[in-house]
């Protein structure tokens, strides 16, 4: 199985942007992902499927090292994101966060107006004071959210709604200059409009950014994405290019979970 | 980077520190405490103290005997437990179970009302309401007595018993509650058969720290009890001034010559204190994690 | 599940005895008279807070007037204003939260953020629980061994405002952690995910989100201080001083220590009575009115995120 794994992980992409190796990871005494390897290609949409609990947001929490605040989780293996470790021992998490930015399943803008939202990355990360206002409205812009927003900058962003909160949560993403961006089931909490929004924004994205997305929508992974990599109990089983996954599976498992006979 | 790093190391361990404080805080206190203490063990034995039946400080053959102020402590909190336990518990189980949501809301501010009335107007009530009420009814010499602050005491102590327990009932599975309902038991019947069972050790700790409260309450019983060092009868003591442990040391220690035995009498009457109530807290947070296990 | 079905057991015998649904009635009753009590018990301790609080606003409001809140005592406190105790409680509470406020707030940041369930943090919850069970005399006599006597404070405005800090640093610590606590997770995770650093993340997102709570449970300790007399009895205030402390070693008045001078010694207590119920209501409206301020932030802020 693991040699299988490791052949289909490995489809022949032009440049890689993150490359995983054999990672394996615990909660405790539970292994929640078992033997990952793949190349993730750079500049594409590349979508995580797989039933509730196969470990595909673990695996995405990987990349950024957001499980670093789990309490007694524990990981091995390699995660290389432009060739360089990320769980090597000169890793500053802090800055590999600002180039792997994160946009998670419910929308949760910070109690503060829309504007703030945006600008607090960059105010933190020290941009000029006369640089904000163009940083702000350039994310805004990419996110798509631009129009709608620019007569209500300081309003607060809790009056959004939910489709526009998570558009912002993009942009506030956007403003700190990620080189890659982690979506976690972004649509998940939205309206079909307000999914179909965001679906556009995202293959938007990709010419700037290498995008991983989880979800378990398989008509949103087979819409938007480039390549697909289908996880079930901590493995993953299957990886290519989205058309062949949807077209023709190589593994059982994966045919049954795309024809929906579980999960 | 690595100055960020550094800078982010130095403040969790300033943050640490200061927590780390209460700890010592806490030693410091033990260590004061029990260090004017010994040194009343030049003079008096420590059996003397404990068991010593008379506090006279200040006669030519001074005593400290500890007894007439912890039986005087004792039963100014038995009275104010037997008061106010039954209402507390009956209040917070009207509160979180029968009373109409707008109704329990409006009633909770009178509950914070009350724990937060300074006790020196809590005593000040006391002195000029409550205590001539006492005198007249039972037609006493003086309305300063036992059942007087154990009434204000009773009083004090509601919002810790309520607030607790409140919680404590609130927080058992409304499943449990619908189980039994759905058994045809009424509403009354579920709740003294499963809801107060099931939170009968949240309950039991509310009345711990309400003793813990009640026992370490200085002002309003040095206004309200008359102040009288003398062991109490049984039960009839309870109509008859007495003086608290607290009371003691709040009243004389602003007399005693600094290092002399009598001040040393009183931060041994305050070890004894603080030694009581860090039981009564202690055996409070055991029920309670006891609790939270069964819940969970 | 247990206790479900021993209900079950009794009332299935109970049903039976009393021949099937007809006991109805019976069970009826009781409910009724059980509720009734219930009722009673809690329209009792609204009760005690309603007449205290109007038997001392009745005997109190006709004697506040400017002279008495700015005048100094005089005629042996049998006259005059209670102004340089008004100032001496504003004073203890600026000197105790002052120092009370940063470290509690600080400690509750380490405790929730950054400890670990470690035997150290074990051990430092444990000491809070029991400073907050400690009576308020212990921390006098503590404070008077430590600060009037061994510091060398002496009996002074400082060493009280020292004391009443250690009483009420558990209780900001508390009220800070509810507070942190109830900050969602999720925005420390997405500052985190923006690359913003732990402590960054804490001061910019986690401490503005929490400041409402941390406020509340502030405004009840000043409460707290304004009202306790034990402790200050023991380290600092004075029986009777006609003026206002001229530095942080000198003695001062405060309003709940002069309330129970006036009450219960001197030589004239039933002549003072007027002056008593005055400075009671004053005492009682300070307290009070911090504790509606806390109350209505709180509401306030409830309604903010429920939009």
């Amino acid at each position: 199985m693991t040699e299988v794994v490791q052949n289909i992980a490995q489809p022949r992409v032009a440049q890689p942007h993150i490359t995983v190796g054999n990672l394996n990871l615990w909660y405790g005494e539970k292994q929640a992902l078992k033997n990952i390897s793949m190349h993730i290609p750079k500049n594409s949409v590349t979508a995580l499927i797989g039933p509730s609990g196969c470990g595909k947001s673990t695996f995405i929490r990987c990349l950024n090292r957001m499980n670093d605040l789990v309490k007694n989780c524990r990981i091995e293996g390699k995660v290389l994101i432009e060739n360089k470790d990320i769980y090597g021992a000169d890793v500053d998490v802090v800055e590999l966060r600002k180039q792997v930015g994160m946009v998670f399943q419910k929308p949760n803008p910070f109690p503060m107006s829309i504007y703030d939202n945006v600008a607090y990355g960059p105010r933190i990360h020290g941009v000029n004071k006369k640089d904000i206002n163009g940083v702000v409205e350039g994310a805004l812009h990419s996110a798509a959210l631009w129009d709608e927003t620019s007569d209500r900058l300081k309003s607060p962003a809790l009056s959004l709604s939910g489709g526009q909160q998570q558009r912002l949560c993009i942009a506030r993403t956007l403003a700190v200059k990620p080189r890659i961006i982690l979506f976690d089931e972004p649509t998940s909490a939205l309206d079909p409009i307000s999914t179909s929004r965001i679906e556009d924004l995202i293959m938007n994205l990709k010419k700037d950014y290498t995008i991983v997305i989880v979800t378990h929508n398989m008509q949103q992974a087979a819409r938007i994405s480039d390549y697909t990599g289908f996880f079930f109990m901590g493995e993953l089983i299957e990886f290519g290019q989205t058309r062949q996954i949807f077209h023709s599976p190589k593994e059982k498992s994966t045919e049954d979970y795309i024809t929906g006979r579980f999960g | 980077m690595f100055n960020r790093n550094y800078k982010e190391k130095t403040i969790e361990s300033v943050l640490f520190s200061v927590s780390a404080l209460t700890v010592v805080i806490l030693l410091l206190i033990c260590l004061f405490l029990f260090r004017d203490s010994l040194l009343l063990f030049k003079e008096t034995s420590l059996l003397d103290f404990l068991t010593g039946k008379f506090w006279y400080p200040t006669s030519v053959n001074r005593q400290f005997g500890l007894l007439p102020l912890f039986f005087g402590s004792l039963i100014v909190t038995a009275g104010a437990i037997l008061f106010a336990v039954p209402l507390g518990i009956a209040s917070a189980i009207y509160i979180s179970e029968i009373a109409h949501p707008k109704v329990a809301d409006a009633l909770k501010p009178f509950i914070e009302i009350l724990a937060g009335i300074p006790s020196v107007v809590f005593g000040f009530f006391g002195l000029v309401i409550l205590v001539p009420a006492v005198q007249n009814t039972f037609n006493l010499p003086t309305g300063q007595t036992a059942l007087t602050g154990s009434i204000m005491l009773g009083i004090m102590a509601l919002p810790t018993i309520i607030t607790i327990s409140e919680d404590a009932i609130s927080s058992v599975p409304s499943t449990i509650k619908q189980g039994s309902l759905a058994l045809g038991a009424t509403r009354w019947q579920t709740i003294y058969k499963v809801i107060v069972p099931a939170a009968l050790s949240g309950i039991s700790a509310a009345v711990m720290l309400g003793m813990g409260r009640a026992i370490g309450e200085t002002m309003t019983l040095m206004m309200v009890t008359g102040n009288t060092a003398v062991i109490p009868s049984f039960p009839g003591g309870i109509l008859d001034p007495v003086r608290t442990m607290t009371a003691t040391i709040a009243l004389e220690m602003g007399e005693v010559p600094q290092g002399s035995a009598h001040f040393h009498a009183l931060f041994a009457v305050g070890t004894v204190l603080f030694t009581i109530t860090f039981l009564i807290n202690l055996i409070a947070d055991l029920i309670k994690n006891r609790y939270r296990f069964k819940v969970d | 599940m247990e206790l479900s079905s021993k209900v079950y057991e009794k009332d299935h015998k109970s049903i039976r005895a009393q021949g099937g649904l007809s006991m109805g009635l019976n069970a009826r009753t009781n409910e009724r008279i059980a509720f009734t009590l219930l009722t009673l018990s809690a329209m009792t301790v609204a009760g005690f807070v309603v007449i205290i609080l109007a038997y001392i606003i009745y005997n109190g409001y006709s004697v506040i007037s400017i002279e008495f809140l700015t005048e100094m005592p005089r005629m042996r406190m049998t006259q005059g204003g209670i102004y340089p105790a008004i100032v001496g409680t504003v004073l203890l509470i600026i000197g105790s939260m002052g120092v009370a406020l940063p470290m509690g707030v600080m400690a509750a940041i380490y405790l929730n953020e950054y400890a670990g369930e470690t035997r150290t943090t074990w051990l430092i919850e444990m000491a809070i629980n029991n400073l907050a069970g400690t009576p308020s005399v212990v921390f006098g006599l503590f404070g008077l061994a430590l600060f009037v006597k061994y510091v060398g404070f002496g009996s002074s405005l400082l060493s009280a405002c020292l004391t009443l800090s250690l009483l009420i640093i558990p209780v900001i610590i508390r009220s800070t952690q509810e507070a942190l606590i109830a900050v969602p997770n999720e925005y420390r995770d997405s500052s985190l995910a923006l690359g913003i650093s732990k402590w960054q993340t804490i001061r910019h997102v986690v401490l503005p989100a929490a400041i409402p709570g941390i406020i509340t449970g502030s405004i009840l300790s000043i409460g707290r201080v304004a009202g306790e007399t034990a402790p200050i009895l023991l380290t600092g205030a004075a029986y009777f001083l006609p003026r206002l402390p001229d530095s942080i070693y000198s003695q001062f008045m405060a309003l709940p220590y002069h309330l129970f001078v006036l009450a219960t010694s001197g030589t004239n207590i039933t002549q003072n009575r007027p002056i008593q119920y005055g400075t009671a209501l004053v005492l009682l409206s300070i307290v009070l009115g911090l504790n509606i301020i806390a109350v209505l932030i709180r509401r306030h802020y409830r309604q903010k995120l429920q939009i």
